[in-house]
């Protein structure tokens, strides 16, 4: 019987808000910054909750620390990998709530374009890709990987810095760190002598980064393994990035609203997972605050 | 990460060894011809060290592993008086799927026979929990690997140790720059941590069992995917971080099938049929590594942990069980320098 996940989704991940703003991953956990952000651009784009929306957003604020890092928690004052979905949280919520976030997008931004990850001096023995491209890292002072650069791309356009340097070094990252046979896995392509595998999740996110890029066989690719795979995944964080990597590039599937509703009831079956949560919700969105970038820019560049 | 690696793997025996130590193991190692001397270093170094490791036999997944696991248990003198009461994390290694390829991650057979091992000896609860070091996205491996339905079907829970609450423990090891470490709330809340890893060869550590399994342990979240700041602070000496701070209880290998060539990920399947167990990790890993006919010296994570975590000697490690020889099988190494010193002996 067909059902309205997405309000029982949303009233799950409503509740598991925490009173002073904030989501853990898992319910009842502490706050960290991912779900949090996550869970502020699902409520973004079903603006049902403005008050748990505007406390998550003003949660993340609260974390920005005076360069304009994000940690992932307010434990720690790193990695702040995170920095760049804070920085596309608040600018989703540009014109929607009462509190201007232009200064913590902009402290955010200033500090992805000082930031990058480790160059590792060539070494084609051993990696398939260019270990010299200045992407982003998963932790200060570390190789740059596909997710990483992929949150700071989007985050540098959503603050309107799509021509700058950094973010097309960081979409030429993406590109180059694409498998030979189409996908994406976190960034190693070949390593030795095998070329390794590719995985739904990280491919939906590359694809997302590249939506509003010109055609490449790269990005073909990806496509081309993507749209075979999806249809048997029906865990929420591979299947929502790869319907959200597809509907950047304008590919989403007839099927997905089936998929996505098999994989909720599942979700529901289970505990609750903030991140899991509003990475279905944003999936299924009509407007999502993540792709919908992507898709203007596609439109811009014609 | 590549250079960095390649120190750490030439490096590995040189930060808590004094150079003298050094020219009694490394330098006897490495040179070659002075390996009966290193040897006999190593048996006076782990002077008092004694641990039991047992090899049970499993010709394939079909075996009653419940069943082997307790005569394991009862062979290293374990019994409901270690057991009862206890709250158990069984950390398997499950580090991404593909399909026909069983090889990479532990099979779930003996997960859940592990798991009913435990309850039979009246263990309070018994989690399964796992922090994927390339994958996100722990529900997909758990679907594809089968090991999310076996799981289901013996009503364990699974913790995604990458995405739990995580705080911080002072670093009890000192072999890296790393402090604190970060480690999972889940972890620090049982009483027993079981390493279930994969009996595989490494392309970076020589050998990956039940010590560099615990690289699953810390949380993604802090670390990375890959945990690419592990591999900058030094594989041997992470790991040697890790198990010094997390103090593992137990190890139970799959080595029914493991992998040799381009481990962790890419090499082929290697038919070995046995379950290896015991106490002392670094003496299981050990017994494991001469199970695939390598030189257990040779590994650096291994040469360092001996005498200090444990020991690796032979004359150290109590055989129960099958005895090694009958199990010994040859595990193929990528042919890469850093590596020479694992295949040699």
């Amino acid at each position: 019987m067909p059902m309205n996940w997405p309000v029982a989704v949303l009233d799950r991940l409503t509740a598991a808000a925490h009173a002073d703003g904030g989501w853990g991953y898992l319910a009842g956990a502490a706050p960290c910054t991912e779900p949090t952000c996550l869970a502020c651009l699902a409520l973004s784009a079903y603006k049902t909750d403005t008050e748990t929306y505007a406390r998550g957003l003003a949660w993340l604020a609260r974390l920005q620390r005076p360069d304009g890092s994000v940690p992932v928690a307010s434990n720690v004052t790193s990695p702040c990998w995170t920095t760049g979905l804070a920085a596309l949280a608040w600018s989703a919520s540009m014109g929607e709530t009462a509190v201007n976030y232009h200064a913590q997008i902009e402290k955010a931004a200033a500090w992805l374009l000082r930031t990058h990850g480790k160059p590792i001096a060539p070494n084609p023995r051993v990696y398939g890709h260019d270990t010299t491209l200045p992407g982003w890292a998963w932790v200060e002072n570390s190789h740059s990987w596909v997710e990483p650069t992929t949150y700071a791309v989007l985050a540098l356009r959503a603050a309107g810095k799509e021509k700058h340097p950094r973010v097309r070094d960081g979409v030429r990252l993406i590109l180059d760190r694409a498998i030979p046979n189409g996908g994406w896995n976190y960034g190693n392509t070949r390593v030795f002598a095998n070329t390794l595998r590719p995985f739904p999740g990280p491919t939906g996110i590359a694809l997302t980064a590249l939506g509003g890029e010109p055609s490449d066989s790269r990005i073909d690719s990806g496509i081309a393994y993507l749209i075979p795979e999806l249809p048997r995944v029906r865990a929420p964080l591979s299947l929502s990035w790869g319907l959200m990597g597809l509907s950047a590039r304008g590919k989403r599937p007839d099927e997905s609203p089936q998929w996505l509703e098999e994989c909720a009831r599942r979700v529901l079956r289970s505990g609750s997972n903030a991140m899991y949560d509003a990475l279905l919700l944003l999936a299924d969105a009509d407007h999502c605050p993540i792709t919908h970038r992507s898709l203007e820019v596609a439109t811009t560049n014609g | 990460m590549d250079d960095a690696v390649h120190n750490s793997v030439a490096t590995a025996a040189s930060r808590k060894l004094s150079r003298r130590e050094m020219l009694g193991v490394g330098g006897a190692l490495l040179l070659g011809g002075g390996i009966a001397t290193g040897f006999r270093w190593a048996s006076g170094h782990e002077r008092g060290m004694r641990a039991e490791v047992f090899i049970g036999k499993a010709r394939d997944y079909r075996a009653d592993f419940t069943f082997i696991i307790q005569e394991g248990f009862a062979a290293l003198g374990i019994g409901r008086g270690d057991i009862q009461g206890k709250r158990i994390l069984l950390k398997p290694n499950l580090v991404e799927t593909a399909p026909g390829q069983a090889h990479i991650n532990t099979h779930p057979a003996v997960i859940v026979g592990a798991v009913e091992a435990l309850h039979r000896l009246d263990a309070r609860a018994v989690i399964v929990a796992e922090g994927h070091g390339h994958h996100r996205d722990s529900r997909l491996i758990l679907d594809e690997s089968g090991t999310g339905a076996a799981l289901e079907e013996a009503g364990v829970d699974f913790v995604d140790l990458n995405h739990d609450e995580f705080v911080a423990v002072p670093n009890r090891g000192g072999w890296t720059n790393l402090a604190p470490l970060y480690l999972p709330k889940t972890l620090l809340s049982v009483d027993w941590v079981i390493s279930v890893p994969k009996l595989k060869t490494h392309h970076w550590a020589g050998v990956t069992c039940s010590m560099k399994n615990l690289f699953g342990v810390m949380p993604g979240v802090v670390y990375g995917w890959p945990k690419n700041v592990l591999h900058y602070a030094g594989i041997p000496e992470s790991i040697l971080d890790i198990n010094t701070t997390v103090k593992p209880s137990f190890a139970i290998v799959d080595a029914v099938v493991g992998m040799e060539g381009d481990g962790p990920i890419m090499g082929t399947p290697k038919d070995v049929g046995c379950i290896v167990m015991g106490r002392n990790l670094p003496a299981v890993d050990a017994t494991c590594v001469r199970i695939m006919n390598l030189n257990p010296y040779g590994v650096p994570y291994l040469a360092q942990a001996s005498g200090r975590l444990g020991p690796i000697h032979e004359s150290n490690i109590a055989q129960r069980g099958e005895p090694i020889a009958a199990l010994r099988t040859r595990f193929e190494l990528l042919d890469a320098p850093h590596l020479k010193s694992v295949a040699s002996g």
